[in-house]
């Protein structure tokens, strides 16, 4: 049920703003429109809606009315949208007695049909986003397609709303939901029984209307118009859409075919622990058929066909808000078909320091330790990949490989490998630590 | 048992004026699965792959699109998983592929899916579709579900002479999803693909593969260090652990896949035409190349005792030093057949039973005592070689002993201090 109400009140007896008996007409103007603004940072939409309202001369009182749903009450604004010399908003009156309503008082210098618009914050409605990736047989292009959800619990529905969607983060000093909360009579939180009796009462029959609102006959689904503001970026969609309350709609945003992506593994065991995980990596760029808008935070299901006439599933990743010529990357775990081993050796200690304490007896206080690495990668895949192996080493390190090894930080050695289909590869390290006095400083040096 | 997954098309035939209060179905069919594919490939996320026929009435603006609901109760499906892919439209006796046709100016597959709307408080979701015609569209729809699992399990059977082994690899699935399937493709990633018949609260156990005349090592282990005393009456003395070790590779008859972890129950030929259990063991994950290790339990025919022979320590300077010790090890094998023992010793524990902190791995090498009557092997890396003594059967002959042999690891642990 509508529930945000707008009652003008003309008032035949000029000055008279106090009592209720002088109102002798009354219309409920229905919305012409109303555009949703929605972010997705904090749980915050600007509702942009247009009503046409029936003014006289002089003094005009209206009334906007919120019961139930979570409109941050200082934020409503009301404007002229013709005739904007001749009427001015002289005030705003919110009743202590009446909860949930306020009263603009407003001189008019017109008399006639006049379309107003309302601005306010509402807590309440939201979206998300979220990615289909399905690769080919071969792993090596995809579909990426991304969704963009629409959620509606603000208590109030929307009928035929255009509907735009924000990009990024930004910054309130109150939440919405609170505000909407601290005037008059509150909005129960959602955990109680109360808030979600009326959520059932605001939801019933909302399926119905839905599948009425639904009947528009589009043959293609909305187009998710893209495009920068400021530091946001805005996903407009077209047409009008009707998500009552209690539901939430999806609809495509992103459309791209023939996305290559590359294969990488990576042994990293203080972060994925003590197996190889494999990523998918690709970029959100034109290379990858991508790079139309920056792709905001979403779960990202990533699936194969598996050549058999069906899918198989490989992963279900979270990603962060990914830029325009910004990786994407889908960790799918570890591979059964890909085993990193690494061994020590030999151990050798030398080049022994002492201190000699107050009877000349000498004690050991410091020496070199060096040890002989063998790490072995087996590919039993029939592609070749990338690995990308990385490890740290605690204290005074001097680290030598004949193969080409660069440090990713001061305590972590790097090594990237190609390796080929159904190959095995090893790579040989010799680890010199410097321990107890010999420790000169806390790194690695690489040493050809 | 009733089917807990619906799919219903609501055809609105007739324009419904905005917020009128309509039935929400005005037609509705439900169409039966033609085809189910249970996917496991992944080992922590189970997906259903379905495809049904679904009729459609041809979009206008007077009658609007196909909605589709696509419903569950009682059983665990990620509603954010789910994907529903319109593949091909009814043709005479097949299916013809989804053609772009051109709508006001706009090409757009015949076949489109315009949104997906979610309801409050109900495991349903809509799925509003435009049709250029009426047809006959195939779809599938394919979701991840909870409770429908796979494990892994392996019969092994030993010839009598335990030296090749009959593995057979199963695969175990579990249904406890609330969903039944009926006739369904199930597949693992790997091995055959089944058609089985998936019921509710049923447990499948399919036979993934049979591995036949596997070559085994029963190898014999002796850890000092990680079994400690066998008990009062033999302090110097400790368990020798029994294993069956085979190779998953081409050359073992193996090599098709990796292993995956599971319980092995492990029996033997009687030479009789039956079989005795011998005793079962998890299996690790086993990849392509490796060993799986199938531990059998405690050996009492092979018996090895260990002492310290010989400890001296060698000043270097100040407190560093060098200690010398001879291990002794004296081993009897008393099956009728010869064995081999590995005798995994822990320098890094001997170093610090007897002289406290090794500040790391001990530095060791080999010393002249040290026998010839056994190799050394590396694989478990620097301070923990493996010995592998090869020892003779018991003598037939009644009156003869069973020979005592001797090792001797004569080793020097380099550079210590206390």
């Amino acid at each position: 049920m509508r529930r945000i109400a707008i009652i003008t009140c003309l008032l035949l007896i000029a000055g008279s703003a106090a009592a209720g008996k002088n109102v002798d007409l009354v219309t409920l103007p229905s919305r012409d429109s109303v555009q949703l603004t929605i972010y997705n940072s904090e749980d915050i939409t600007l509702v942009k809606e247009t009503r046409s309202v029936t003014l006289k001369r002089g003094m005009n009182k209206l009334q906007f009315s919120w019961a139930n749903t979570l409109i941050d009450p200082t934020s409503v604004f009301i404007r002229p949208l013709e005739r904007k010399d001749d009427i001015e908003i002289v005030d705003t009156v919110f009743p202590g007695q009446k909860p949930q309503h306020l009263i603009w008082n407003i001189e008019s210098q017109f008399e006639g049909q006049v379309k107003m618009e309302v601005t306010y914050f509402t807590s309440g409605l939201t979206w998300s986003m979220d990615y289909v990736a399905i690769t080919d047989p071969d792993e090596t292009q995809m579909t990426f397609d991304g969704y963009v959800r629409v959620f509606n619990n603000s208590g109030e529905e929307y009928d035929n709303a255009e509907v735009r969607l924000i990009v990024g983060t930004i910054n309130l000093v109150e939440k919405i939901a609170d505000l909407a909360r601290r005037r008059g009579i509150a909005v129960p939180r959602p955990d109680t029984r109360v808030y979600g009796r009326m959520r059932l009462e605001a939801t019933a029959g909302a399926i119905d209307k839905a599948m009425a609102m639904a009947d528009s006959g589009e043959a293609a689904p909305p187009e998710i118009v893209k495009e920068g503001l400021s530091e946001y970026f805005m996903f407009s969609v077209s047409g009008r859409e009707t998500i009552p309350d209690g539901w939430s709609k999806r609809m495509q945003a992103v459309d791209s075919d023939d996305v290559s992506f590359d294969i990488v593994y990576r042994m990293r065991d203080y972060q994925y622990g003590w197996r190889p995980v494999r990523f998918f990596i690709w970029a959100n760029d034109d290379e990858h058929s991508l790079g139309e808008s920056p792709l905001p935070d979403g779960r990202v299901n990533l699936f194969r066909d598996n050549g058999a006439d069906g899918l198989s599933f490989l992963a279900s990743e979270y990603i962060r808000y990914v830029p325009i010529k910004a990786d994407i990357e889908i960790n799918l775990g570890p591979d059964d078909l890909v085993v990193y081993e690494t061994r020590k050796m030999s151990v050798e200690r030398f080049n022994f320091h002492f201190y000699r304490d107050s009877h000349g007896r000498e004690h050991v206080d410091g020496w070199d330790g060096k040890s002989g690495w063998v790490d072995t990668i087996r590919n039993y895949r029939t592609e070749p990949f990338t690995f990308e192996l990385r490890r740290i080493w605690d204290g005074d390190v001097e680290y030598a490989s004949e193969v080409e090894t660069t440090l990713f930080d001061y305590r972590t050695t790097e090594t990237v490998f190609a390796i080929d289909a159904r190959t095995k590869v090893e790579y040989p390290a010799a680890v010199l630590q410097h321990c107890g006095v010999n420790t000169k400083q806390s790194a690695v040096k690489l040493k050809p | 048992m009733k089917t807990r997954i619906i799919i219903a098309i609501a055809l609105i035939a007739a324009l419904v004026p905005a917020g009128a209060v309509v039935g929400r179905i005005k037609l509705a069919a439900l169409p039966a699965r033609e085809r189910v594919e249970v996917q496991l490939d992944n080992a922590f996320y189970t997906l259903v792959e379905e495809e049904r026929i679904v009729p459609l009435l041809k979009s206008t603006p007077a009658t609007g699109n196909n909605m589709i609901d696509f419903s569950w109760s009682n059983a665990t499906i990620d509603k954010d998983s789910i994907q529903f892919r319109p593949i091909a439209i009814s043709s005479g006796d097949g299916f013809r592929p989804i053609e772009m046709v051109n709508v006001g100016g706009k090409e757009v597959p015949e076949v489109n899916v315009i949104n997906v709307a979610y309801p409050p408080n109900e495991n349903a979701l809509v799925w509003e579709v435009y049709v250029a015609e009426a047809c006959a569209v195939k779809v599938r729809v394919s979701y991840l579900i909870s409770n429908l699992t796979r494990s892994f399990s392996y019969r092994a059977l030993a010839d009598h002479d335990e030296e090749f082994l009959t593995l057979r690899n199963y695969i175990r699935l579990t249904n406890y999803s609330g969903e039944e399937f009926g006739d369904s493709g199930v597949w693992a990633g790997f091995g055959p693909k089944f058609h089985k018949e998936l019921g509710q609260q049923e447990d499948i156990k399919m036979l993934l593969h049979k591995f036949a005349q596997v070559p085994i090592d029963k190898t014999f282990t002796f850890d000092w260090y990680a079994h400690g005393p066998l008990n009062a009456d033999k302090p110097l003395a400790s368990k020798v652990l029994m294993h069956y070790e085979l190779t998953n590779d081409e050359a073992n008859g193996m090599g098709l896949f990796p292993l995956q972890p599971g319980k092995v129950r492990i029996f033997i030929d009687d030479g009789r035409g039956g079989e005795a259990f011998l005793g079962e063991d998890w299996a690790q994950l086993t990849p392509l190349d490796d060993e799986m290790k199938l531990y059998l339990g405690e050996a009492r025919d092979v018996v090895c005792t260990r002492t310290i022979d010989f400890n001296q320590r060698h000043n270097v300077r100040g407190d560093l030093f060098d200690q010398e010790i001879v291990i002794k090890y004296e081993i009897e094998n008393f099956k009728d057949k010869p064995a081999t023992l590995r005798i995994v010793e822990q320098l890094n524990r001997l170093g610090r039973e007897y002289w406290g902190n090794t500040h790391g791995d001990v530095q060791w090498e080999r010393g002249p005592r040290t026998t010839d009557n056994f190799t050394v092997d590396m694989e478990l890396g620097g301070p923990t070689p493996t010995l592998l003594v090869e020892l003779p059967a018991r003598p037939d002959d009644p009156d003869a002993k069973v020979e005592k042999v001797v090792v001797l690891f004569h080793v020097t642990l380099k550079n210590l201090w206390p």
